[in-house]
């Protein structure tokens, strides 16, 4: 029987810095419209100066285990995939905009042509077997990794090991699988 | 790729990106008046001898089905894939309040639409296609009434729920918001039959009204004291409600000219002490339709859940 894979995305916020390459190979690879992102950096700065630190997150989907995007969505466009990724059948979709309501990380937007639109890791990649996103392949730091938590490789363990693990609003209850590493 | 902007993209930075606009407001008011029509003529209906019917009831049995189509096309206009309306009838979603209502209002319709063409017997019975159904369904007239009370509830409610389940957007995260849109549904539908009735029936609709408008000053109450008192997400979304850009808006017409003025006019009117006016259901109507926009535009403002 083969095994359920279950991607997730750890992002080294030590080894970010805030270059943006990944919402540009995002929006090459994706032929996101202009206006649009699927991901986007937020930097943070916290303290007073000159005590100041400065923290940078690449952002997206976060591809939650209980997705209020897929609960709410009336058509079943916004759907589970099964290899822990959260998708959307354009075939489906209405453009009624539940989804965006119902995301507490505001991640999706609507496309020009209708269709409500989001990070999917990259989902085209995975199914030709790259095992990379856009984004992770192109982060010149190597701070994004797409990993699979079901995997028995050791790499999720290896980034994890030792790290402090922040994830977003966990307080939402949607078991995000955008791990920060701290 | 020309574009260099990367940072995050939300509706405070480009507007374009809200989610929804006015199509949204309009129909939920139209949902709710309509509902709201529907659930006070059919309870006139079961409590009422039919003899003794002003058109008043008829009519708005009639304009139920009609004002909820003015809604429906509101919202039609919102969907971005507009093509794409049918899907929502290839699927049902238990967990998604906008399924329940698409299926919902598949049943409101024929029912209400049955309902009003049962008040207007005598003027369509000459029509052949619906003597058969006339006859058919007479005996059950009353039957029907008391499942349309519930029908027409349920389209009140589900205005609400639409968004009371998107705990995202804290403001609207409040189960009391259902039971507010329903009673100001209800109050919008009776303010429109007091505008419409003949004057010897306006005292019954004015009672009416100010009964219903008081449950809906409670209901918001609570709404309020409930979002205040709630999580610090619900705390700040109610703040920014009751003190922040669209406040004015929500005290003065929502408030204050959308319940508290009607209230004491129809207090005045139904005492005899000023004559019956149109302002006073037009306050109501105003009111209610405020509210709508108020509440959808201040629950995608800031703040949002964090």
């Amino acid at each position: 029987m083969s095994r359920e894979r279950k991607y997730a995305m750890i992002i080294d916020t030590r080894r970010c810095v805030g270059c943006s390459a990944c919402v540009f190979a995002c929006k090459t690879e994706n032929q996101v419209p202009e206006g649009f992102c699927r991901d986007w950096v937020v930097s943070i700065t916290k303290g007073s100066f000159p005590n100041l630190s400065l923290v940078n997150r690449s952002e997206r989907c976060q591809h939650c285990e209980d997705a209020p995007c897929v609960s709410n969505c009336p058509t079943e466009a916004s759907h589970y995939q099964g290899d822990g990724t959260v998708q959307i059948d354009r075939d489906l979709c209405t453009g009624c905009k539940a989804c965006m309501a119902a995301c507490p990380y505001d991640a999706r937007y609507i496309h020009p042509d209708g269709f409500a639109d989001k990070c999917s890791f990259c989902s085209h990649r995975i199914k030709a077997g790259l095992a990379t996103t856009a984004c992770t392949q192109v982060c010149p730091t190597s701070a994004l990794k797409l990993v699979d938590l079901n995997s028995n490789d050791g790499q999720a363990e290896a980034l994890l090991r030792g790290r402090e693990v922040k994830i977003d609003k966990p307080h939402a209850g949607t078991k995000p699988k955008l791990l920060w590493l701290l | 790729m020309i574009e260099t902007v990367t940072n995050k993209l939300n509706p405070q930075v480009l507007p374009h990106l809200q989610v929804w606009g006015w199509e949204v407001p309009v129909y939920l008011f139209c949902g709710g008046l309509a509902a709201g029509l529907l659930v006070i003529s059919s309870g006139i209906l079961i409590t009422r001898n039919e003899a003794n019917f002003s058109y008043t009831v008829r009519l708005s049995a009639l304009l139920s089905p009609i004002v909820l189509s003015v809604g429906m096309f509101a919202l039609f206009l919102d969907l971005a894939y507009k093509t794409h309306v049918w899907r929502f009838y290839t699927a049902f979603v238990p967990t998604s309040p906008m399924s329940w209502g698409s299926w919902l209002l598949m049943l409101f319709y024929p029912l209400a639409i049955l309902q009003a063409v049962l008040l207007y017997e005598k003027q369509l019975e000459s029509v052949g296609a619906l003597k058969g159904l006339i006859g058919f369904f007479r005996p059950w007239k009353k039957l029907l009434a008391f499942v349309n009370v519930h029908i027409g509830s349920g389209i009140g409610v589900y205005t609400g729920i639409l968004l009371a389940t998107f705990y995202a957007r804290p403001l609207w995260s409040n189960s009391v918001l259902g039971l507010v849109f329903l009673l100001s549904g209800m109050s919008s539908a009776t303010a429109l039959m007091l505008w419409m009735a003949p004057e010897e029936k306006k005292r019954f609709y004015s009672l009416v009204d100010m009964y219903l408008l008081s449950l809906e000053a409670f209901a918001i109450t609570v709404l309020i004291i409930g979002g205040v008192t709630g999580s610090e997400n619900s705390h700040l979304a109610m703040m920014n409600l009751i003190t922040g850009n669209f406040a004015p808006w929500f005290w003065t017409v929502s408030l204050l000219g959308g319940i508290l003025v009607p209230l004491s006019l129809e207090t005045l009117e139904t005492m005899g002490k000023v004559r019956f006016s149109p302002i006073t259901p037009a306050l109501v109507l105003v009111g209610g339709l405020s509210l709508r926009f108020i509440l959808v535009f201040a629950g995608q403002a800031n703040p949002t859940f964090f």
